[in-house]
């Protein structure tokens, strides 16, 4: 009788798992190749950073990582779901449910208070105003700004509004969390700050961060750094 | 509620835009409340004319309608005062006139005049046409003896003008009867009366019923003329009469209002026409303030996306915006209309007599819940759909071109 290797599960199964991932631009009559067969596991929980200059295709790799652009060639597996099988309404609800965004220009709706734009996300799940209201609480409270509640995006400092798009992205407690620069325009002392922020609630909320970056600062707080170059991770 | 007040909060992002669109949407709203209002009043006026002129419903000889006489009441009614009895017992019915419809020459010795008369019983007539029987200047008197002494008649004022008679002067009236002989009548003018209709003036002349048939030689009338309390009784009467007057032919006011019915007609496109180039104005100018915030929020749009909003819930944002949009213009509208309706009196404006007729009308308009509830409809629809046109395709562009856009 022989063993047969079983199936793993949800949990030891890697955070998402790209293979031969590439991209390819066309711009004017020109076609540009932004990722080339691109390998990526990253393991449940991890702090995972991707470095490289401007222009390398960091930032394209996490617009696919977080399903908000598409990929020409490979596979990509996010948790237990092939999401390159999916359609547009389908991966809206995986973003919707397992994947939050922390934006390098924060992009905050600057209509909504402090405590609306950490709601949103909530809202989006269809949670009861109690919970929701419960939630949020917590969440300012983590980022330090609960006193900050029904302030609009334009009343505050830089730092502050990224503690707010941190919570944000974190309030639905989502498997993977995707960052572009999040600490590219703001202090040392700030960035710091944040960078210790999302460590701490990444591990409290059991969420998988893919940080693009090109901070030093950031760099040395991750469990993983990949090196990216014209399109290739090293 | 909470996505009600987020787009709130969106339509007040640019507030001078917005104002100014809301303003378009009140304009666009109170114009079409106005200009509606204005030609239903003047179709309440038309009606309320009609049915002064003609009663509500008019019984005649089953061929009156639709053949012409060859011998003055060769179509008459016959034995009327039993039916009229008859119908004088139905709680519907205000009153019946009996008419006499002929025409013959009216001359004051020098000079002689085609007229066309009526005879009725003028004081019930003057009250039941009301302000649509206008005495210019004499009196309606009745005589005494309707076989003896003095006969009294009005005269249209053109006509009276055209003969330089005036209250108190004598005419002489020559008919055919209905044997076909001639017959004159000696008449004192009592008063000069004006319908409104130049053309008409010119020939008119009212007598007592009852001179009119000694003149005529008959005891028939031309038609009987029901009035009604109400004018929604008049289907439900008219079927009672089809089936209690069997032998008579029936016309309901509108069916004799032509003049109604044609201006309706005319109106109805005139005004329709007027909604449909307001409407579009409203339309465009919707489309216009919201393409500029779609444009001016794509960043947001794509954010709005990245988090999992579907593109049907950032289309369904944009609508509740329009909505708000809508809403706000046709309750600034409705009140702009209110004040209108309200100080119009005040201002004693007159309508310039329309083509045909002497005097002009006064400008009011008239309210109407099913007309303010098309209207409010149509304006809050046209500015949702606006918003769905702009922003369905916005809704749906890539998402790191929108998160890109600057």
């Amino acid at each position: 009788m022989t063993n047969l290797p079983s199936k793993p599960s949800v949990a030891q199964l890697p955070a998402l798992h790209l293979r031969r991932v590439a991209k390819q631009y066309q711009m004017g009559g020109e076609k540009i190749l932004a990722l080339k067969s691109i390998d990526l596991e990253v393991p449940p929980r991890a702090f995972v950073a991707i470095r490289g200059p401007s222009g390398s295709g960091k930032s394209t790799l996490l617009n696919i990582c977080g399903l908000i652009d598409h990929f020409d060639a490979g596979s990509y597996q996010l948790g237990d779901t092939d999401v390159g099988q999916l359609d547009e309404r389908a991966r809206t609800g995986i973003r919707r449910f397992r994947i939050g965004f922390i934006f390098q220009g924060y992009n905050l709706v600057p209509v909504m208070s402090v405590y609306d734009n950490v709601e949103y996300p909530l809202f989006l799940l269809g949670i009861g105003e109690r919970e929701r209201k419960a939630r949020v609480r917590d969440m300012l409270a983590q980022v330090g700004l609960d006193a900050f509640a029904n302030r609009l995006p334009d009343q505050l400092s830089g730092g502050q509004r990224q503690r707010v798009a941190i919570a944000r992205a974190l309030v639905k407690a989502p498997p993977l969390v995707v960052a572009d620069e999040p600490t590219a325009n703001l202090d040392t002392a700030t960035a710091k700050q944040i960078i210790e922020l999302m460590k701490n609630l990444g591990a409290r909320f059991g969420s998988t961060f893919l940080i693009a970056t090109h901070d030093e600062r950031m760099v040395v707080h991750c469990d993983q750094v990949r090196h990216m170059v014209d399109g290739v991770l090293q | 509620m909470k996505a009600l007040l987020l787009a709130w909060k969106n339509v007040l992002r640019n507030r001078r835009r917005s104002l100014v669109t809301i303003l378009i949407a009140a304009v666009g709203c109170a114009a079409i409340l106005v200009a509606s209002g204005f030609a239903l009043h003047t179709y309440e006026m038309l009606i309320e004319g009609a049915v002064h002129e003609y009663g509500h419903i008019t019984l005649a000889h089953p061929d009156f309608f639709d053949r012409e006489e060859d011998s003055p009441l060769q179509f008459g009614v016959i034995g009327h005062e039993a039916l009229m009895t008859r119908l004088a017992f139905d709680n519907r019915v205000v009153d019946i006139l009996p008419r006499v419809s002929f025409s013959g020459l009216i001359s004051n010795g020098d000079k002689s005049l085609v007229f066309l008369g009526t005879g009725a019983d003028l004081l019930r007539e003057s009250q039941n046409r009301g302000q649509f029987f206008g005495l210019v200047s004499g009196s309606i008197r009745i005589p005494a003896d309707k076989k003896e002494g003095n006969i009294y008649a009005l005269v249209g004022a053109a006509l009276a003008r055209s003969l330089g008679a005036r209250p108190g002067d004598s005419l002489t009236l020559l008919a055919t009867t209905t044997s076909g002989s001639l017959n004159a009548m000696d008449v004192e003018v009592s008063g000069l009366v004006s319908t409104g209709w130049e053309e008409l003036d010119k020939r008119l002349v009212y007598i007592d019923v009852a001179l009119a048939q000694r003149l005529l030689m008959t005891d028939r009338v031309s038609t009987l003329s029901v009035y009604l309390k109400k004018l929604k009784d008049v289907e439900g009467f008219r079927a009672d009469l089809l089936a209690t007057a069997p032998g008579l032919a029936l016309r309901t006011w509108q069916q004799q209002a032509f003049y109604y019915l044609s201006v309706k007609s005319l109106y109805n496109r005139i005004f329709g026409l007027l909604g449909l180039i307001i409407a579009a104005l409203v339309l465009f100018s919707v489309i216009n303030t919201l393409a500029m915030a779609v444009v001016e929020r794509t960043r947001e749009i794509g954010t709005l996306r990245a988090l999992g909003t579907y593109p049907a819930e950032i289309v369904a944002q944009f609508m509740r915006e329009g909505f708000l949009i809508g809403l706000s213009g046709v309750i600034l509208g409705n009140l702009l209309t209110g004040a209108i309706i309200w100080s119009l009196p005040y201002f004693a404006l007159e309508m310039p007599p329309p083509p045909g007729r002497s005097e002009g009308y006064p400008l009011l308009v008239s309210a109407s819940l099913p007309l303010y509830v098309v209207t409010n409809l149509l304006i809050i629809l046209l500015c949702v759909g606006a918003a769905w046109a702009v922003s369905r395709r916005a809704a749906r562009n890539p998402i790191v071109e929108a998160l890109g856009h600057v």
